[in-house]
């Protein structure tokens, strides 16, 4: 691994995002990657570290539902949502449209204040019919939801803030 | 549910950069919204803040976002929008994407699923074109491996060039002057090939080893009506990269312009062709001869100079048709007028080996003046990402004849200052400083074999 590039980078944070892992330390002659999902810092006093998730603008925290069509900004740029040290915030792997439901009529996945286990279901995230569950990555308690049941939600945009359990 | 779309509709922009921004401007020129669906590289881009709503659908790699037909399509249908362009490159020839568009009810701005499959696959449109009878050089049909390949180029006749069925970009292309070449590089074209498009086959034709590239523009209504808005001569080409276009190719004579222009007209007729699409053919300046290449289903990048000498906006032109505001072209209210010639600003260092360069532009100011067009989404402070094709500007001028046309480049490259990042501007105004060029004496192979191993030399000065 001789040279490292920007893309290489996104990718490995991309595959990192899309597994269970909670720390991904990478090191390849010079190149010392760390990740971390929980907030956790670099376990290397002095290695480099990187958030895992991409530094995207995203709503404040008390920001209203994204604007609908005709509003002239890409809807998730209003800001970063402040997310205390350790906490878990949770965004959209791509586009998509929102459920917080597995199907019309039955109870959510979850809710404001509720207590998630770790892997437990939180939403759908769906494109064309195909259908991706989000999971929690720590257990903890729901803190903040940002979208709307039904709502199309972009990349990178938040979807819940999670407290992990002490 | 999505908002209602406006009583114009709503267009859906699947793609990036320069033509972006150019189908968003044409649709809010038609009184239409755009909705832009951007990567998360392109979030604070212009096209993104000049679309009426901007939508991110994936990260910065392609793949998870402007190659993925799906998620296009579904961010489309949840914006509410009634059309969609799919610009150049990326999915614009992929027939998943039309296809999805009509089970969706979107108005692709484009052929059919069904064109873009049967133009696309060069064997079955080589079929296409000797059933209507487009003169092409003698070729083969799908090559079976390198015995009958060398059987093949035997019967055709030395050199000959082996070609991709599934695509194109010069992947799987390889020219052979005698068996011994063929036999050398075939397993690597196969390869290649196969890497590049997922599909090994290749096939042989007669190579024309001077040759022009010529392609004429048409639109078709889908129903068998054609029209041309004449032809493009894009011989300055690095390896197989088009560089400098020109409308018209003043190399033709009257009498062979306008049997080509029929030839393109026909082979796309035959067809019922919809929408905006481009007729490739090689054509050979001591015999006068052209020969059929391909179809190419989508509007492409050199599309402003045929704008140029037609008066038509193009992009405006597909939208109006593929969203029914009109039905159709009639061939004599398109008149040509004078010369255009488009330049290609690339993020390349051609004192590099054209190394893309990536990066923040700090100083962006592009050329104005009589017949003087920038086409770019591009400003001060913008970020040149290294995701994607390198390409960040098309300078257009337009004269009354060739040689207006020249001066107009020549002064506008002069005039177009970019700082941050390394362009190929050098390279553009040593070609037209050229003799060759002033003359039009050029050919495909004339960019890499004549100018830049001098471009190259004089960097030793």
């Amino acid at each position: 691994m001789s040279e490292i590039s920007t893309q290489d980078i996104e990718a490995l944070m991309a595959l990192f995002e899309r597994t269970g892992w909670k720390v991904m330390h990478l090191k390849a002659g010079d190149f010392d990657l760390f990740l971390s999902k929980d907030g956790s810092g670099s376990a290397l006093a002095g290695a480099p570290s990187v958030p895992a998730l991409p530094s995207v603008p995203t709503p404040a925290l008390s920001a209203p539902a994204p604007a609908p069509a005709g509003a002239a900004q890409p809807s998730a740029s209003a800001g970063d949502p402040v997310v205390p040290p350790g906490w878990v915030l949770v965004t959209a792997p791509s586009l998509g449209t929102f459920y917080r439901a597995p199907k019309p009529g039955v109870p959510m996945f979850t809710d404001l204040g509720a207590s998630v286990a770790k892997d437990s279901e939180l939403c759908l995230i769906e494109v064309m019919k195909l259908f991706t569950t989000l999971r929690a990555t720590a257990t903890g308690t729901v803190r903040e939801i940002y979208a709307q049941d039904g709502q199309l939600v972009e990349y990178g945009q938040p979807l819940f803030l999670i407290e992990p359990d002490a | 549910m999505p908002d209602p779309a406006p009583s114009k509709g709503r267009l859906f922009v699947a793609n990036r950069g320069e033509i972006a921004l150019r189908a968003i401007r044409a649709a809010q020129a038609l009184g239409m919204e755009a909705v832009l669906g951007v990567s998360a590289a392109d979030r604070d881009g212009l096209g993104a803040r000049r679309a009426d709503r901007a939508v991110v659908l994936g990260p910065a790699q392609a793949r998870d976002s402007y190659l993925n037909a799906k998620l296009i399509v579904h961010a489309a249908k949840e914006t509410g929008c009634t059309a969609l362009h799919p610009g150049y490159g990326f999915l614009s020839e992929r027939a998943e994407l039309a296809q999805l568009c009509a089970e969706e009810g979107i108005a692709f701005v484009g052929p059919t699923p069904e064109s873009i499959q049967q133009v696309g696959d060069k064997l079955s449109a080589r079929a296409m074109a000797k059933a209507a009878n487009v003169p092409m050089t003698s070729g083969s049909e799908a090559v079976d491996d390198l015995a009958h390949a060398l059987r093949l180029a035997e019967q055709i006749g030395y050199p000959v060039i082996t070609k991709a069925s599934a695509g194109g970009g010069g992947r799987g292309m390889v020219v052979a002057h005698a068996p011994e070449e063929l036999a050398a590089a075939f397993d690597q074209a196969v390869t290649t090939a196969r890497e590049a498009f997922g599909d090994g086959t290749l096939f042989i034709e007669r190579y024309v080893e001077v040759a022009r590239h010529i392609e004429v523009q048409v639109i078709g209504d889908g129903k068998g009506g054609v029209v041309h808005f004449g032809e493009r001569d894009c011989s300055i080409q690095r390896r197989y990269q088009k560089m400098i276009e020109e409308a018209p190719a003043a190399i033709l004579s009257p009498d062979v312009r306008k049997r080509l222009h029929a030839a393109a007209v026909q082979l796309l007729s035959s067809i019922d062709y919809r929408n905006a699409g481009t007729v490739e053919f090689l054509y050979d300046s001591a015999s006068e001869d052209f020969f059929f290449m391909e179809v190419n289903a989508r509007i492409q990048v050199e599309h402003p100079v045929s704008e140029a000498i037609t008066g038509t906006d193009l992009i405006q032109a597909q939208i109006r048709l593929a969203t029914g505001a009109i039905a159709d072209f009639a061939q004599e209210d398109i008149q040509t007028q004078g010369h255009a010639i488009e330049a290609r600003i690339i993020a390349e260092d051609p004192d590099r080996d054209f190394m893309p360069c990536p990066g923040r532009i700090t100083r962006w100011s592009p050329p104005t003046g009589p017949g003087v067009r920038v086409d770019s989404a591009m400003e001060s402070g913008a970020m040149v990402p290294p995701y994607y094709d390198s390409m960040i500007a098309k300078l257009i001028v337009h004269g009354a004849s060739r040689e207006e046309a020249v001066d107009r480049l020549a002064q506008a490259l002069d005039d177009f200052q970019v700082e941050g990042i390394a362009t190929n501007i050098p390279l553009l105004k040593f070609i037209i400083a050229h003799p060759d060029f002033r003359t039009n004496s050029i050919n495909t192979r004339w960019l890499e074999t004549d100018v830049l191993p001098a471009f190259r030399a004089r960097q030793g000065r």
